[in-house]
């Protein structure tokens, strides 16, 4: 079975690959939003030279790392799963002799991967180049983050996993769709870097999951959260992982059962 | 002429009024609709808020100078998008053949592609808009509004609105031609609303040039703003330039409206 989903996850990178097009209009995207960021921070610390520990160096590698890995895990609105819904389709999709939900795990996976190399180290490279970022970290917090990644990959498919299932439930769920897009945007340091904000809204922060999106990773590599900190809080947005995939496999019992197909 | 444009205008005004009432029949979708755009906007601009936790200002403008410039761009923008929802789509209108009929009409190719739709739900940005506008008010007590500065603004919106409008119908120019290409002017439209949602003094000249000379954004919002609070324009600019703004506005549709019309006369239809 291990195979199937793979074989799954293979197809899903090989047909990404295609659309050449659209992969170099949404680099040049978030090329030009990252650089607008910059821009603002280097504004910023006009006035101060030190924001929590981050230089205006570190802050701008921050951002950079966030905008490269923003298409890897969370994606801005991602309604893929919500359309099958609503069309119908995922009767052919929950028919198949797989688990629905690896199924879609698997499938996201592959894309997770090719948005890691098509997308997030071209994002990286640009910026690097722009503002002089040069390479952050050491070989230790690279691999802290290697540890991460999957962790972040999996919760961010998690939730979005969730928030497409809505569709067995509401008709019209794309509204929704785009606001449940957002709320991590802003939680997991992409409209502003979490370690620019002040500490109690940061320890709020770090028990929420979208922590494990993209700050955590980001924290890593940058060698800003290491030893047992680390270790502490991977351990937390492993605890959401095992939460949200519970729900989310539960949530697809639950919406499977009641199933309806319009005949036709 | 003129009867021809007081036809067009009543028609416009007559499609519009059917979009709306279509949308206003389902209300609970469109009140869930307009909630969560206005969510999803006041997210933003709590964001923007947030950095100034951590730094007083940002090149000499305080949080509620901020606050005020991004809400007039949010206002801005906002009125242009849900006006222009129909040449945003063009897109689709393009490759589902709708524009070979919208030609085969004897009215306006304009009228119809910006009567085409028409978004209630947006309302949520403009909603956002307001309240930020409030914010910026009660963030700065000292404030003194006078007539000029109100006509500034109310102008400055106009024109800004307008400008986002004619953005949008060059991206709908491009798809004359293909319509993979359509990113790109997003990149424009809006990564202009995001830039100039901050003062433009963080950016080189270039890019202040930019949206100042090339794409007239800054007459929107950017020129009002310094004007109703005080500060000096780019490039020394006299302050009474920011009463143009109708003018860089007009010439920037107006071109914008001639490339689209020579996109309109090279259209081929798919033909299938």
């Amino acid at each position: 079975m291990f195979h199937f989903y793979l074989a799954v996850a293979r197809t899903t990178f090989r047909r990404q690959v295609i659309y050449r097009w659209a992969n170099l209009a949404g680099l040049i995207t978030n090329i030009f939003f990252g650089s607008i960021f910059s821009y603002v921070i280097i504004a910023l610390y006009h006035v101060r030279p030190l924001v929590s520990g981050y230089s205006v160096l570190d802050t701008l590698r921050y951002t950079w790392l966030i905008q490269s890995m923003i298409m890897v895990v969370t994606q801005f609105s991602w309604v893929e799963l919500m359309l099958t819904i609503r069309t119908g389709d995922v009767v052919s999709d929950l028919s198949k002799p797989c688990d629905f939900c690896w199924y879609w795990f698997s499938r996201e996976l592959g894309r997770a991967l090719y948005f890691l190399v098509y997308r997030g180290i071209p994002t990286y490279i640009a910026g690097a180049l722009i503002f002089g970022l040069g390479i952050p970290g050491s070989w230790r917090s690279w691999l802290a983050w290697g540890l991460v990644l999957p962790l972040s990959v999996l919760l961010g498919i998690a939730y979005r996993f969730l928030y497409n299932i809505a569709a067995f439930w509401l008709i019209e769920a794309r509204s929704l769709t785009t606001l449940a897009g957002v709320i991590p945007l802003l939680f997991s340091g992409s409209y502003i870097p979490i370690p620019l904000l002040p500490l109690w809204l940061r320890s709020l922060i770090n028990w929420l999951p979208f922590n494990g999106f993209l700050n955590l990773p980001v924290q890593a590599v940058l060698g800003k959260l290491t030893g047992e900190m680390l270790w502490f809080e991977s351990g937390i947005q492993l605890g959401w992982l095992v939460i949200l995939v519970c729900l989310a496999r539960t949530l697809t019992r639950a919406a499977t059962g009641r199933v309806v197909v319009q005949g036709g | 002429m003129f009867n021809s444009f007081a036809h067009d205008l009543s028609l416009y005004g007559r499609l519009i009024l059917m979009q709306i009432r279509a949308q206003a029949q389902y209300k609970l979708n469109l009140t869930l609709d307009i909630f969560c755009s206005f969510t999803v906007t006041v997210l933003e601009f709590i964001a923007m808020l947030l950095f100034f936790i951590a730094f007083p200002n940002v090149l000499g403008w305080n949080i509620g100078e901020v606050a005020l410039l991004t809400s007039i761009i949010s206002l801005c923008f906002g009125l242009a998008e849900m006006a222009g929802a129909g040449v945003e789509n063009f897109a689709e209108t393009i490759s589902h053949g709708e524009f070979d009929r919208v030609l085969l009409r004897p009215v306006n190719v304009v009228i119809q592609v910006i009567g085409s739709d028409f978004r209630l739900r947006r309302m949520g940005r403009i909603l956002q808009g307001l309240l930020g506008f409030g914010v910026a008010l009660y963030l700065l007590p000292g404030l003194q509004w006078t007539i000029g500065k109100f006509l500034a603004l109310a102008l400055g919106i106009a024109s800004g609105m307008l400008i986002f409008i004619a953005i949008l119908f060059l991206g709908a120019t491009i798809c004359f031609w293909t319509i993979e290409a359509t990113e790109l002017i997003n990149s424009l439209y809006y990564g202009a609303r995001t830039m100039l949602g901050y003062p433009m003094t963080i950016y080189n000249r270039g890019l202040q040039g930019l949206f100042l000379f090339v794409v007239p954004v800054a007459f929107g919002s950017y020129l009002p703003t310094c004007y109703i609070l005080g500060k000096t324009l780019p490039f020394d600019l006299p302050q009474g330039v920011v009463f143009a703004s109708p003018f860089a506005a007009c010439a920037f549709a107006l071109i914008a409206g001639l490339i689209w019309s020579f996109g309109v006369r090279h259209y081929q239809s798919s033909g299938s």
